[in-house]
């Protein structure tokens, strides 16, 4: 009898770890669509903020279409106004008006500098970029351990906890291939922004590497919309405040 | 002579391409940008409205915008080069040379529906001992109309930027040239009429963008491009193939001889990009003179190219390094025929007291030799530093120009 129920619990164990191991992937998709619908547009205040306080703000306007697009326009400091970045798949471009033209940029540069780099303005879904390779439960949360895909991605791992019933991230940490943490995101207010769309509306950063700095990032009118794969194109850059 | 006056940077004058362009040509820029933070209000806890965001992204069918700029340039000058003598003839001696730009540039657009207007005037003043200067252009003012994200087409005087490079692009068959000191620096359009055909397609081809251009060059529009009374017709073909953008770009005979051009640049790693230029140019006609001021002329098919790298470095460093093969430059021989030329007409107006001479040698410099890069080879290095010592939205930076033929 011992022996059936020792077998018993190592077989539940055995299946519920693969079981865990299997969903990672699954549960990753699920985080990314509360997140955001697949195809939807939004608000974005970036605020970075400096050890003694001081800030610079930027206001952007976004679209996205499917896993891998991303457009955002800038509409304020007047000194960005009418910038543009363009992001499909890991190509990224940067459109600045007195240029006239996109120019391809990186993801771990900065267009606003901050901590905040360019993957993580234009960041796409997370099963895009990473492969779940184990969930742990506890305490309510998930954690997932996300490996990039490939070296193309900003961060090589990355450290996921969600809560566990409405599968939204609460902290993120990123690593680089070296193992350092390259910095801490905390998701923050979660807000209903109609739509069935709920998710945190403040997402703040710090960096081990940027000791007292601090880079905000605010959402509003989050809203799913229906858009061309031609609006992802650099002809379409310059063009962006159309869609608004 | 079928060359491009550049108006676009009226800051560029020809001390600027002669004297201190010559020998080896070394150019250091200092540039600070330094974005003053528009609160100082230290508080641990951040607090956001967002109803204030709302109001602050409420969309307006026009808008206006624009900058000013202060550009404090001071040139050291080199006696010995070719160019000092024909720019300074009347000016002795002169070693140093500080130079202080003023410009102003205001955007305004007003959209509606399909249609939209876009306007970008730009003035430009100069002071230095020698030159004080200010004008007022309209560098961009056209309509444009929208019918759908796959189509656009645009009528008026519009800046058409083509090609990868960022100091030079030989495939820009129908813009002014850059300053390679300044790049990013706004430049003046032609009037065109264009439109762009975009369709995204999935696979390893994700974008065809098709543009066509018309500009017409008479006497009063665009005399500055070409040969006068022609329609010139041009194109470009846009793909993202592979994660790689390319480009193919034509422009038929008419008011210049025809060309063909291909451009691409791509990703190699996240901190690492390639790009490269190669345009054609058919029966190109170079003017050059020999020691003795004779004028020859030379007709010949032209090759030019660039290949360029970006780089990042874990420090936040930017290195953009470029290699410019100018096909349609002057050799070292020809150079030195010019040069000579000049010594020869600045010692006779020594012994003459008549500078008619050498005001002939700058007026034909101003024409042919004397563009930014009159000669064949080039290098460009521009290294970039972002936010050195932890200090936020600073980013300085040293550009350097490298006359390979300078010998």
């Amino acid at each position: 009898m011992k022996k059936y129920i020792t077998g018993s619990i190592l077989v539940f164990w055995v299946l519920s770890s693969s079981a865990f191991a299997i969903n990672g992937n699954e549960l990753l998709e699920k985080i990314d669509r509360n997140l955001n619908p697949e195809s939807f547009e939004m608000y974005r205040k970036l605020i970075n903020v400096e050890p003694d306080g001081s800030k610079k703000e930027y206001i952007m306007y976004s679209v996205k279409k499917g896993k891998d697009k991303i457009a955002s326009l800038y509409l304020s400091p007047a000194i960005e106004k009418g910038r543009s970045t363009l992001r499909i798949g890991e190509n990224m471009w940067l459109y600045i008006p007195n240029v006239g033209r996109p120019i391809r940029i990186t993801s771990m540069q900065s267009v606003t500098g901050g901590i905040f780099n360019n993957a993580d303005i234009m960041r796409l879904d997370y099963n895009q970029e990473y492969n779940c390779e184990k969930v742990e439960k506890s305490k309510g949360q998930y954690l997932l351990h996300l490996k990039a895909k490939t070296r193309a991605i900003a961060y090589d791992r990355v450290k996921m906890w969600a809560d566990d019933k409405k599968l939204l991230p609460a902290k993120i940490e990123c690593f680089a291939s070296s193992g350092i943490l390259l910095k801490t995101l905390h998701f923050k207010e979660i807000k209903a922004f109609g739509g069935g769309v709920v998710r945190p509306s403040v997402i703040e950063t710090d960096s081990p590497l940027h000791k007292g700095y601090r880079s905000i990032m605010i959402f509003a009118k989050v809203k799913a919309i229906d858009l061309k794969d031609e609006v992802f194109t650099l002809t379409f850059m310059p063009k962006l405040e159309s869609l608004r | 002579m079928k060359y491009l006056r550049s108006h676009s940077c009226p800051s560029w004058s020809r001390y600027d391409k002669g004297v201190v362009g010559k020998r080896k040509l070394l150019k250091i820029l200092l540039s600070f940008f330094v974005l003053f933070p528009q609160f100082i209000l230290a508080q641990e806890k951040y607090s956001f409205d967002l109803s204030e965001i709302e109001k602050e992204i409420e969309k307006k069918p026009y808008s206006i915008s624009g900058y000013v700029e202060f550009r404090p340039t001071f040139y050291w000058l080199d006696d010995d080069a070719a160019f000092y003598n024909p720019d300074f003839y009347d000016r002795s001696n002169r070693s140093r040379l500080d130079e202080y730009n003023f410009g102003l540039l205001l955007d305004a657009s007003y959209e509606k529906g399909i249609g939209g207007f876009f306007l970008r005037t730009y003035i430009d003043a100069v002071e230095s001992e020698i030159e004080s200067d200010a004008e007022a252009k309209i560098f961009e003012g056209y309509m444009s109309l929208k019918p759908s994200p796959f189509f656009t087409v645009d009528l008026g005087k519009k800046t058409l930027n083509w090609g990868k490079g960022y100091a030079w692009n030989p495939v820009g068959f129908l813009q002014r040239p850059k300053n390679p000191e300044d790049p990013n620096l706004p430049r003046e359009g032609f009037i065109v009429a264009s439109a762009d055909y975009i369709k995204s397609f999935n696979g390893p081809l994700q974008t065809v963008t098709i543009t066509p251009v018309l500009i017409p060059v008479h006497e009063d529009i665009n005399d500055d491009f070409g040969e006068i009374n022609h329609v010139n017709f041009a194109g470009k073909l846009y793909l993202l193939f592979y994660d790689t953008d390319i480009d193919f770009m034509f422009l038929t005979e008419g008011s210049k001889t025809s060309r063909l051009g291909v451009d691409f640049s791509r990703n190699i790693t996240t901190n690492f990009e390639i790009h490269g230029e190669f345009a054609f140019i058919n029966s190109f006609e170079k003017k050059f003179v020999d020691s003795n001021g004779n004028l020859f002329d030379e007709t010949f098919d032209a090759k030019s190219y660039l290949v360029g790298i970006r780089y990042l470095t874990p420090f936040d460093t930017t290195f953009i390094c470029e290699y410019y093969r100018n096909g349609t430059g002057f050799t070292t021989n020809e150079m030195e025929n010019f040069y000579a030329f000049v010594d020869k007409d600045y010692d006779i107006s020594l012994t003459s007291d008549d500078d008619s001479l050498l005001r002939n040698a700058a007026s034909f410099a101003e024409e042919s030799y004397s563009k930014r890069n009159p000669m064949q080879d080039y290098l460009y290095l521009r290294i970039s530093q972002k936010e050195p010592f932890d200090i936020l939205y600073f980013t300085p930076s040293i550009t350097w120009i490298y006359n390979l033929n300078d010998e």
